[in-house]
């Protein structure tokens, strides 16, 4: 018997549908706004502070194309309303082999914070 | 010149290698860690508060078990929480390693760091 999905489950999925498909399907420009003014973000180690920094490192990514791929993903509520996102899952640059990926996006009230994309 | 820590990062990897450490020896003792209101995902089940959570953490099906730390990022929240993410390596006991994805978020109550949000994945579900 399959459970109705609780609804931080129902807006973590929409959340990483909307967000991949920005990323793999855009020129990646429409990012910024799923991020809040003060995000941050830590790409492979690296930090990133506020919605400017963060756009232009995710436009300044050295492909053309990628594509994710999304294995699993876990959902979770906070204290403070907000929603805590785990993703898995392959992705391919310009048509490459895939790599394994797991990202972890925070999805908050008014502001995203993204972490930690790990190329294993 | 090296520059200090920010705090986060600081609170942040204490709080991990005290965890694994925990883990690794004691794992009933990893109530300390939760509160009430805690949650964890497990392979994506759910499990809601500290009672439940230490059951599952307990009744997990190993006698050894060793954690091994690859990678950690550690960024501050709006709210003056701390996530923390963890990339390594683990073996329970005579099974292969494998990888392993662990997140959690941190708060401070009363002068203590405790978790409220932990995730846990085996890294096999990277590959569709």
């Amino acid at each position: 018997m399959a459970g109705e999905k609780e609804i931080w489950q129902k807006i973590g999925e929409g959340f990483v549908q909307e967000y991949y498909n920005q990323f793999d399907n855009t020129n990646r420009m429409g990012l910024a706004n799923l991020y809040s003014p003060e995000a941050c973000l830590t790409w492979e180690g690296s930090p990133f502070q506020g919605r400017e920094a963060i756009a232009n490192k995710l436009i300044s990514l050295p492909f053309k194309r990628i594509k994710h791929i999304i294995t699993e993903q876990d959902s979770q509520p906070t204290i403070d309303s907000c929603i805590l996102i785990m993703v898995f899952g392959q992705l391919q640059v310009n048509q490459a082999v895939p790599l394994s990926l797991k990202v972890l996006p925070i999805n908050i009230l008014r502001h995203v914070t993204y972490t930690c994309p790990m190329l294993l | 010149m090296m520059a200090e820590q920010p705090l986060w990062e600081q609170i942040g990897s204490s709080f991990v290698q005290h965890y694994y450490q925990m883990f690794d020896s004691d794992r009933s003792q990893l109530g300390s860690i939760y509160i009430d209101t805690s949650c964890l995902t497990w392979e994506g089940q759910p499990y809601q508060g500290k009672i439940a959570i230490v059951e599952k953490l307990t009744s997990l099906p190993f006698t050894k078990i060793a954690h091994s730390i690859t990678a950690q990022d550690h960024q501050p929240t709006p709210d003056n929480c701390i996530l923390s993410m963890v990339v390594g390596q683990l073996k329970a006991d005579e099974d292969p390693i494998m990888g392993f994805h662990q997140s959690f978020i941190l708060k401070n109550i009363n002068d203590a760091w405790v978790c409220t949000n932990d995730m846990f994945r085996l890294a096999i579900h990277n590959f569709g």
